[in-house]
């Protein structure tokens, strides 16, 4: 069955300036793939990095738009008329919150293309790359020293919508390696002094600030919102309930701890193993000590942030190996770093073949008592 | 350089004004040799004082009659009514004609609306000099 397609000036350089093509296909969706058959690009021009088509281009099925139809699923009859043809629309605009949301879809403002030039000039970003930054959605678990960097570099690559969350409030301590807080800021909650720092750097991003501790009760609510995790709890019980959430929501987590002078990161991608399979269990309380109680160099902090910064920002283009499978071990003292080869355990309780924790559980419960099988290499600071 | 007799400059002031509190849209298409032909009023189908959006059926509609003619879409223009008559970073972020100028008509004065001319490619905004015959 064959239709014809109706393609207007502004789009006639991609057909050698031929306004109508007689192109196969039973729905808009199939017409479209087998335009861009015969003209390789035309996909690129009509629908969004989500594969969409956004609100700027309309198309019509004899006349009629069709939103008003049944969308690219529109059936067609033989010999209908399909015409192509970019919105007009624009408008003062009442504010701007839907400019980082909206532009994933549409093209990037001019000061979004120079702001992000030095990314969208590598051929691995691009401005579709760029698109995909500014659409993506990021939670950060924790704003203290491994959170500072990660946000920070996530906020300046422009990724659209960056979630936070932690109950705590910034204390003199914590300024000696938390760099999104500032002198002025000890006492405040440090959601409140990270979305200040985060927008003075880019106001294209969307803070959207979770002031409270993550539990089993609010952790699936929070982590849905998002594509990506980002991990930089200082704890145990929070560690285990982030995995946990994550494999649960098949959301990839990024991970990241640190203690003294050595760091560890990895990815967890959903279905190619998760943290439970490298640390089944908790060490036994007070093992393994905190930032707090053994002391970390602040420096460390930027070191393994800007490499959960930089995996993140690789899944999200969708570009390069990710540190899944593997666990990257660095050792500022020695200034060495290794990579450990992980697999996923087909006995893991959580991500294995015959799961048995089939939802979030106590994790005060399950960190605080005795437990078998610890592990002590595990690492609890950010 | 964009140039537009007098006429259609006051029409789409009139426009503007008429639609008031929402913002005004249209089309100006150009002959072969680049004059201008015909305005065409189109439907904001937002009706809203801050955005505009050719109403789909209208657009097809002009669109389908200017290449019927062998004209071009020459001039995209909107109103601001309550802003300088400058793309808005929505008015740039929906631009999706590289190839005409977008004309905006500003009354944030009211007793002396301001008329100037841009393209706009790729995200990237250039003034483009108005010249009145």
């Amino acid at each position: 069955m064959k239709v014809t397609v109706y393609i207007p000036t502004p789009f006639r350089q991609m057909t050698g300036n031929r306004a109508s093509i007689e192109v196969p296909g039973e729905t808009i969706a199939e017409v479209l793939d087998n335009l861009d058959q015969q003209f390789p690009g035309v996909h690129d021009l009509i629908y969004s990095a989500q594969h969409k088509i956004p609100a700027h281009i309309n198309i019509y099925v004899n006349n009629q738009e069709i939103s008003a139809l049944n969308g690219d699923a529109t059936a067609l009859a033989s010999g209908d008329q399909v015409a192509i043809i970019p919105a007009i629309s624009g408008g003062a605009g009442d504010d701007d919150s839907s400019t980082a949301s909206a532009a994933a879809g549409g093209a990037l403002t001019a000061e979004q293309v120079t702001r992000y030039s030095r990314h969208i000039i590598m051929p691995q970003v691009g401005s579709a790359g760029q698109r995909k930054i500014l659409g993506s959605k990021v939670l950060m678990v924790g704003a203290g020293g491994l959170g500072s960097p990660v946000a920070l570099y996530l906020a300046l690559a422009g990724v659209g919508t960056l979630g936070i969350v932690d109950f705590d409030v910034v204390d003199l301590t914590n300024l000696q390696r938390q760099i999104l807080h500032q002198n002025d800021d000890i006492g405040r909650p440090k959601v409140d002094s990270a979305k200040e720092t985060l927008n003075a750097y880019n106001p294209d991003v969307n803070v959207v600030t979770h002031e409270a501790p993550l539990t089993s009760d609010n952790a699936m609510e929070i982590i849905g919102q998002y594509d990506i995790v980002v991990n930089g709890a200082d704890n145990f019980p929070a560690r285990y309930l982030v995995n946990d959430a994550c494999v649960f929501l098949k959301k990839p987590l990024v991970d990241g701890s640190i203690l003294l002078f050595e760091g560890q990161a990895t990815v967890y991608k959903p279905g190619a193993g998760c943290y439970r399979c490298l640390f089944p269990a908790p060490p036994p309380p007070g093992l393994v000590p905190s930032c707090a109680e053994a002391g970390v160099l602040g420096a460390l902090c930027g070191l393994v942030g800007s490499i959960q910064a930089s995996e993140t920002l690789k899944l999200i283009l969708g570009i390069g190996d990710s540190l899944n499978g593997r666990l990257l071990i660095v050792d500022a003292l020695g200034m060495d770093m290794r990579l450990l080869r992980l697999r996923r355990d087909p006995n893991c309780v959580v991500c294995g073949d015959n799961p048995t924790v089939t939802e979030l559980i106590d994790y005060d419960a399950f960190c605080g008592g005795a437990s078998t099988g610890a592990n002590a290499a595990a690492q609890v600071g950010a | 350089m964009l140039t537009l007799p007098q006429s259609y400059v006051d029409e789409m002031i009139a426009h503007a004004r008429e639609d008031v509190p929402n913002e005004c849209c249209g089309i100006i298409a150009a002959d072969g040799a680049g004059a201008a032909a015909k305005l065409y009023r189109a439907l904001n189908a937002e009706a809203s004082p801050y955005r505009y959006n050719v109403d789909p059926k209208d657009l097809l509609r002009i669109y389908r009659d200017i290449d019927d003619n062998d004209w071009d879409v020459m001039v995209i223009y909107h109103s601001h009514t309550h802003t300088e008559a400058y793309p808005s970073p929505t008015d740039t972020r929906l631009a999706a004609w590289p190839d005409a100028y977008y004309v905006i008509v500003s009354l944030e004065d009211d007793a002396t609306p301001v008329v100037r001319a841009f393209t706009i490619t790729d995200g990237e905004v250039t003034e483009e000099e108005l010249a009145v015959s």
